[in-house]
């Protein structure tokens, strides 16, 4: 497949990555490990006539208890935390992307910013075009939800509902400086569907910080997918608990693969932190998640069934939360 | 925009090469339609299939979402590379023996995935074998003898 031509900058620290994002904002991609981006471009999809390639910049790799670099792949992430036997369900989530090949060059950045998907815009530019293009990409008009001002392409990564459960913080630098926000609130589930992420034109994820409470959560993931060895999330659910006995200290529950934006439900799991865990209560939470989450028809598996079975991944992830140690 | 030329240098298969190239050049196109190294399959195009598995610094990766930029100062393996002194290399001899190819295509791919795990875990089990292949697809054999052909060669493995 052809890809358009683009300059390709390769910077080599931090500051001068900064730099060209700056000079090129609005007109340029970062690439990291490029699976996400590559596809894209290959079906030219929202092409940028400038692609800074993230690879070299040093500052932006590593992974350690505290901190996962942005450029980390996830293959090396895997490997740590294999080894480190810490965060389960961000280890669950981490070896259910993609396959092991994709996972040598994909990195932690890339997932947490994968672009969302859609039946109607992960084709082909000859499919599009026949059909006529979609809002989020050449075109002014959805053809999932007939209207011309949302896009409610689906998010499909696999490890924000895994780190947002756990508190996880993530460092942004841009041309103002460096700040922190909870990794929650990247996403902007205020925007159209296509403006959704809080990152202003040239700014960059530099890591993934993970406060020492952290390691206090049991935690897991499940993910509901086609071929159980490769495809993107069609729904993930996320559980972290802090316990006493039975005695429900602290409880997050996050889902991906549903909507637009990866969404943590604290209105449904504060009320149950001081309460013990009961078949109840998780049947309870459990349809309460079914009931609020609105998947449209732009993935492979119907939005009832995917709606369905969000109740059924929540209370599976919570028993197997539940029976696992540590 | 205008295109310019990036000076790349690396290792394929041993051998040095020098080549200028726009910066948009995919590792799989300048492997297969410039330097004519046909072994390593075009299947998917697209990340899914596995048929284009080359070794970048001996990790196993997918050619055709790499820009061959990145290959500056790195080697490249590709299955034109693993034979030494005329012979076969001992996955490639246990594909052979096992029966573990039908039409082929996918086969490039899943030898260099399995010369690679047999390097970091010469001794893998079943689950494990499954596991590293999950990225290779073959619309062929079924995956029984592929599997088969790679513990075979773990059997044999110096
Ligand atoms: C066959 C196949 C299957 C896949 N299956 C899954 C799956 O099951 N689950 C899943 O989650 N993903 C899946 N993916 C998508 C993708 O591989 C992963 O999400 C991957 O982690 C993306 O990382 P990357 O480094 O390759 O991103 P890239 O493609 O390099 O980048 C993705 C986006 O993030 C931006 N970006 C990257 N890093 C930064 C940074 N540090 N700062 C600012 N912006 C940045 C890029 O500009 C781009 O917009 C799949 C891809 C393929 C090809
Ligand atoms: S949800 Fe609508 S606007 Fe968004 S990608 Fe799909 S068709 Fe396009
Ligand atoms: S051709 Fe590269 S994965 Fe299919
Ligand atoms: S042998 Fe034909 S695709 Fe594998």
């Amino acid at each position: 497949m052809h890809l358009d031509a683009f300059e390709l900058h390769r910077p080599e620290s931090l500051s001068e990555t900064l730099r060209l994002a700056q000079t090129w904002a609005g007109q340029s991609d970062f690439l990291a490990g490029g699976t996400d981006l590559l596809p894209n471009y290959k079906m030219h999809l929202n092409l940028r006539p400038h692609l800074i390639a993230l690879d070299r910049v040093s500052e932006l790799g590593g992974v350690s208890l505290d901190r996962f670099g942005a450029t980390a792949t996830l293959g090396e992430l895997e490997r740590y935390l294999g080894q480190a036997r810490a965060y389960p369900g961000v280890a669950d989530a981490v070896t259910e992307v993609a396959t092991p090949l994709v996972r040598a060059t994909a990195t932690l950045g890339g997932n947490l910013l994968v672009d969302t998907r859609c039946f109607f815009f992960n084709q082909s530019h000859f499919w599009r075009q026949s059909l006529g293009y979609c809002l989020k990409a050449d075109g002014d008009r959805c053809h999932v939800v007939p209207q011309k001002e949302r896009c409610y392409a689906t998010f499909s990564g696999d490890l924000a509902p895994a780190l947002m459960v756990v508190d996880a913080e993530v460092e942004v630098a841009g041309a103002s400086g460096v700040r922190r926000l909870p990794l929650r609130d990247l996403y902007d589930r205020t925007g159209d569907g296509i403006r959704r992420l809080r990152l202003a034109p040239g700014e960059l994820l530099v890591a993934v910080h993970l406060p020492s409470e952290a390691r206090q959560f049991r935690a897991s993931y499940l993910k509901l997918r086609i071929r159980p060895s490769f495809d993107f999330p069609e729904l993930g659910v996320a559980v972290a608990a802090r316990t006493d006995g039975d005695r429900i200290e602290a409880l997050r529950l996050a889902v991906g693969g549903l909507e637009t934006y990866p969404r943590r439900f604290d209105e449904l799991t504060d009320p149950l932190e001081g309460q013990r865990w009961s078949e109840e209560r998780i049947r309870d939470l459990a349809a309460a998640v079914s009931a609020a989450v609105r998947p449209v028809r732009n993935t492979s598996l119907a939005p009832d069934y995917r709606k369905r079975m969000a109740g059924v991944y929540v209370r599976r992830a919570i028993d197997r939360m539940r029976h696992r140690g540590g | 925009m205008s295109t310019r030329t990036v000076p790349i240098r690396f290792q394929l298969n041993g051998l040095p090469v020098e080549r200028s190239i726009p910066p948009e050049r995919i590792l799989l196109d300048l492997i297969r339609d410039e330097l004519r190294l046909t072994g390593t399959k075009r299947g998917c195009d697209l990340g899914t299939c596995g048929c284009c598995t080359v070794l970048l610094d001996g990790t196993p990766v997918l050619s055709c979402l790499t820009l061959a930029a990145r290959a500056d100062g790195r080697s490249v393996t590709t299955i034109e590379g693993i034979m030494t002194g005329g012979r076969l290399h001992p996955v490639q001899a246990a594909f052979v023996e096992c029966g573990a190819t039908q039409c082929g295509f996918c086969t490039p791919g899943f030898v260099l995935t399995a010369v690679a795990l047999l390097r970091e875990n010469p001794h893998p089990d079943r689950a494990t074998i499954v596991r590293a292949i999950s990225g290779n697809l073959c619309r062929c054999t079924g995956y029984t003898k592929i599997v088969r052909a790679i513990e075979r060669a773990s059997e044999v493995a110096p």
